[in-house]
């Protein structure tokens, strides 16, 4: 019996000095291979300067600014669908691409995207979903946690394909505006205000978002803030906005036609109260009017303090509360806004539809949905006025 | 030098450092392969230097802090507040079962009931309670306080029924009262058991927390999970964050042990045992002293047969 | 009941009485939560409930609307369901083999083998949530069809969850033997082998259980988590997630309900099976 223990220990020491060779062999082919590492630890640095050069020329590029082996968007399309290989996140992101696909006679399937882009980074997913503001330039910017795509990769706009749906508002109950339309008109003239302000000066903006407690690193904050002002500032047409936050009827019908054409529900009566709405059902842009026709900013609010449930973390992509916040804007006009944060699958329709908070930010077809499950909001301004989905794809996969 | 080495391995710190020696060689093998074959490894699988070095990386990451601050802050916040949960679980969980062995009629109506809780998903309560207290953080204490609720009941119930007839029998020869019989022989044998309740449940009611972080932002460790995975900011924050958080998980279980250790009384018995007779026999050891009366039985076993 | 010598020489009062007939017991057994189930749907679909729990119906849809939305997606919800449990299933059963082989490792040479127990019991304290998206990204290689790897990466998530809990209980099934059943053992001259097999496996046997009724929920619940984070889209808790981001409620609690049957129906087997084998052992 001992020899038999003896026997083992032996053994297992033996297993041990083997593997503690092959750690060893490990450690020498590790050190070889982490130089391609430690070469971008060393130019981390660097690159906060190089970053804001890839910046400029990644906003500057459009996705006709391909090259030219490469093929167009349809033949594209055409080919990550067959393979399989679309991706989106789902959960209510994917009814612009569904438009896409059926635009093109194509199945309406697509991977389901995660958190990360890893899966495009490894071609798992050859045209993946990416946010104007915040994917894509992770694809393509090269700073602490990017991909550093850079020139590698182009994109298909959404807006371009004419399937673009309306993102960012602003929202509330209907028993809220009717209760307090003038604290509804303050809250809109400073926080347009706000928006026309961070737009004319996206890095201050970002800044600003940054100090209130940021949960993105500052590169990207900045290159954030720069695309998300392209966003308000231009239409789905591309023409510049005039009024910035004014509903316009023609994408919202635009929006809500995707909407009712993709959008399946399980709950067969709020289907068919989905289908009905219109979008006099959902919008009001009587208090947007009646905020900007004032001009000298003052309200008689009903309500002084107001809370507005964002979307996600605090990020650029909020940037015009945040900088009507910091630069007094909604002290100007008598209110004491709490700016609080969303994420996850906080859900901001629910949170303002039982009274959590008083404002909410969400997208139009979210809002529109959660009207036909029997919620009652309204929306009272779009801010972002052009899709900022995009489908990136790298040069490399679609050569002709 | 065998003999040292089998003395070495006779102490279970010793196998426990092989087993995570073997498992850092693994990983490493692992980290080289993916850092030969892909192009952003430290996506995958970055080497463990790497993930140690970004814990004593000055570099900003966000917020002006750096990437173990983030860490750090969001996990206190996340720590306060599933301890803040676990307590309240813990507490109510104990009552329920007290009320349970109080009244068996109770018993039979909630414990099915006490089953179907476990069963519910956590993700399907989260908005629901959000609804309901309207705050995110007394939400997110609520739904640790409902994880850690399930186990402490169960054992602690467990541990009211392990009370054997002849106690039961000797209390009554004393003429004791029901609330001394509780008091003197019901609760505190079904202390190890509640421990052992509280000891699943302190890492249920972190990973509770950091899950229904993710699902609902506003800072947290599982937000900033959540936030670097999305590669909003260094990923090595994600890989602080999977270690940390399991760190964190195994030190509760440990705390778990020692906070017993230092209050039951049995535990006392087994260290006073174990410090004064290493070689009393194995079977005057007290009942409650198990774990450690097996422990030597088997290595006696073992020692005699060789 | 104990409490009952205390007073034997007294009338026995009817609440004694009904205490002491096994009959009128395990009626209870049955009858009892069905009254409280009933008084809570009375109390859910009166909105009593609504107005304690100070919500609404909107969040906490009446049992009326969950009902007829279950009733007209059981197709989608059987698919949903299938899915999900097949991960439960195989990620339960792999890891349960897995953790009892570890077990085995460990009570026969616990010299190296106890070390192995601690770490086993730490992967059980990491959140799936920091797990499941790691997988994803570890299996990728694995194949080229998007539905097969991610479910590969679910099931490996179960795995170590139910691999952490069965090797934990197992182990204490092999080596907490009854006291002197090793020495009747060692008077008997037995192998190794043969302590092993006549003495140490039967005896894990109502551990095997005793993990089980933890691992059969939890890896269900592991398998719903896991597939908020996966690569492809299917399964009740994508369905519960999708639906709550949606603000469908009712639809959301369709789904919430259909895990719950799931889980009620593992245990419900694992019950039976339980008795089946504990009765020829024990």
């Amino acid at each position: 019996m001992k020899k038999r223990t003896v026997k083992m220990i032996n053994a297992v020491l033996a297993a041990t000095m083997g593997l503690t060779l092959m750690a060893a062999g490990c450690g020498s082919s590790s050190g070889s291979s982490s130089t391609g590492s430690t070469a971008a630890d060393t130019t981390a640095p660097e690159t906060s300067a190089a970053t804001e050069g890839t910046t400029s020329t990644a906003s500057g590029e459009e996705s006709s600014g391909a090259p030219g082996d490469v093929m167009s968007s349809e033949e594209i399309i055409r080919k990550a669908s067959g393979e399989g290989k679309i991706s989106n996140w789902g959960i209510g992101n994917q009814y612009e691409i569904l438009a896409l696909l059926a635009k093109y006679d194509l199945p309406l399937e697509y991977l389901s995207e995660d958190f990360t882009m890893d899966a495009f980074d490894d071609d798992t997913s050859t045209l993946a979903s990416a946010m104007t503001y915040n994917e894509l330039g992770l694809v393509k910017n090269s700073y602490d946690g990017a991909y550093g795509y850079g020139d590698t990769v182009g994109y298909i706009d959404m807006n371009d394909e004419g399937v673009a749906m309306l993102e960012d508002n602003i929202f509330c109950t209907k028993e809220f505006a009717a209760q307090n339309p003038e604290t509804v008109k303050a809250f809109l003239y400073a926080s347009i205000k706000g928006w026309q302000y961070a737009v004319e000066h996206p890095d201050e903006a970002a800044q600003i978002v940054y100090e209130a407690g940021s949960s993105v690193s500052q590169d990207h904050q900045k290159y954030m803030a720069s695309e998300v002002a392209k966003l308000v500032e231009t239409d789905m047409n591309g023409n510049t906005v005039t009024d910035i936050g004014k509903i316009d009827d023609a994408a919202m019908k635009q929006t809500l036609d995707i909407a009712q054409q993709y959008v399946t529900l399980d709950d067969s009566s709020a289907q068919e109260a989905f289908a009905a709405l219109t979008v006099d059902d959902i919008c009001d842009s009587s208090l947007y009017d009646a905020a900007m026709a004032s001009t000298d900013g003052k309200f008689n609010v009903e309500k002084n303090e107001v809370s507005i449930q964002l979307k996600w973390l605090p990020q650029a992509q909020f940037m015009g509360y945040y900088v009507a916040d910091a630069k007094g804007y909604y002290d100007e006009v008598g209110l004491k806004v709490n700016i609080v944060s969303g994420g996850g699958d906080i859900s901001e329709t629910t949170a303002v539809n039982n009274g959590t908070v008083d404002f909410g930010v969400t997208w139009p077809t979210n809002m529109a949905v959660a009207n036909a499950g029997g919620m009652n909001l309204v929306e009272v301004a779009q801010i972002f006025q052009r899709s900022g989905m995009t489908l990136v794809y790298k040069y490399d996969n679609f050569r002709k | 030098m065998v003999k040292k080495v089998n003395k070495i391995f006779d102490h279970k710190w010793a196998s426990t450092l092989l087993w995570i020696i073997a498992i850092i060689i693994v990983w490493e093998i692992a980290a080289c392969i993916v850092a030969a074959t892909k192009r952003t490894p430290e996506n995958i699988l970055p080497h463990l230097y790497q993930i140690v070095a970004a814990i004593f990386s000055p570099k900003e990451v966000s917020s002006g802090m750096t990437a173990i601050m983030i860490v750090l802050t969001s996990a206190r916040a996340t720590i306060l507040r599933s301890l803040l949960g676990f307590l309240l679980g813990i507490a109510a969980g104990f009552l329920l079962a007290l009320i349970m062995k109080m009244s068996g009629l109770l018993e039979k109506m909630l414990f099915p009931y006490l089953m179907l809780i476990q069963l519910i998903p956590v993700l399907g309560l989260a908005p629901i309670v959000l609804s309901i207290t309207g705050d995110i953080n007394k939400s997110r204490i609520i739904i640790a306080a409902i994880l850690s609720f399930y186990p402490v009941a169960t054992n602690t119930l467990a541990g009211f029924k392990s009370v054997s007839r002849d106690k039961y029998d000797l209390m009554y020869t004393y003429a004791a009262k029901k609330r001394t019989i509780y008091t003197k022989v019901l609760i505190p044998s079904a202390i190890p058991y509640f421990f052992t309740g509280t000891k699943i449940a302190a890492p249920m009611a972190i990973t509770a927390s950091i899950l229904v972080d993710t699902l609902q932002g506003d800072g947290g460790l599982g937000c900033m999970l959540s936030q670097s995975l999305k590669h909003a900011m260094s990923i090595y924050v994600f890989w602080l964050i999977v270690f940390f958080s399991a760190f964190i998980g195994i030190l509760s279980t440990h705390l778990m042990s020692w906070i017993e250790a230092l209050i039951s009384p049995e535990k006392r018995v087994i260290r006073k045992a174990k410090r004064e007779d290493r070689k009393m026999k194995a079977a005057k050891a007290p009942e409650a002293a198990k774990d450690y009366v097996y422990d030597r039985r088997a290595r006696m076993c073992s020692k005699r047969r060789s | 009941m104990a409490q009952t010598t205390q007073k034997i020489k007294r009338p026995k009062t009817l609440y004694q009485r009904f205490k002491e007939n096994s009959k009128a017991q395990s009626a209870a057994t049955i009858v009892m939560p069905v009254l409280l189930g009933v008084v809570i749907v009375i109390l859910w679909q009166s909105q009593a409930l609504h107005h304690l729990l100070r919500t609404n119906t909107f969040t906490l849809p009446l049992l009326t609307r969950i009902g007829e939305i279950f009733g007209e997606n059981l197709d989608k919800i059987w698919d949903n369901s299938v899915a999900t449990m097949t991960v439960a299933f195989v990620g339960l059963l792999i890891g349960s083999l897995l953790g009892y082989g570890v077990a085995i490792f460990a009570a026969l040479c616990p010299r190296v083998g106890k070390g192995g127990l601690t770490v086993i019991g730490a992967f059980a304290s990491i959140p799936v949530v920091a797990l499941a998206p790691v997988m994803n990204n570890w299996t990728k290689d694995v194949s080229d069809v998007a539905s097969v790897r991610s479910m590969v990466a679910k099931i490996l998530v179960v795995m170590l969850i139910a691999a952490a809990n069965m090797c934990l209980n197992a182990y204490r099934g092999l080596t907490e033997l009854k006291p002197y059943a090793m020495d009747l053992m060692d008077t008997y001259a037995a192998k190794k082998r043969t302590v092993f097999v006549k003495l140490q496996l039967p005896n894990s046997v109502p551990y095997i259980f005793t993990a089980l009724k933890v691992s059969v929920p939890s890896s269900i619940i592991t398998a719903i988590v896991s597939e908020y984070f996966a690569e492809y889209i299917i399964g009740v808790g994508r369905q519960i997630r999708e639906n709550i981001v949606l603000a469908q409620y009712p639809t959301a609690w369709a789904y919430i309900a259909a895990a719950c049957l799931l889980g009620v129906a593992a245990y419900v087997v694992l019950m039976i099976a339980q008795s089946i084998l504990l009765r020829r052992y024990h």
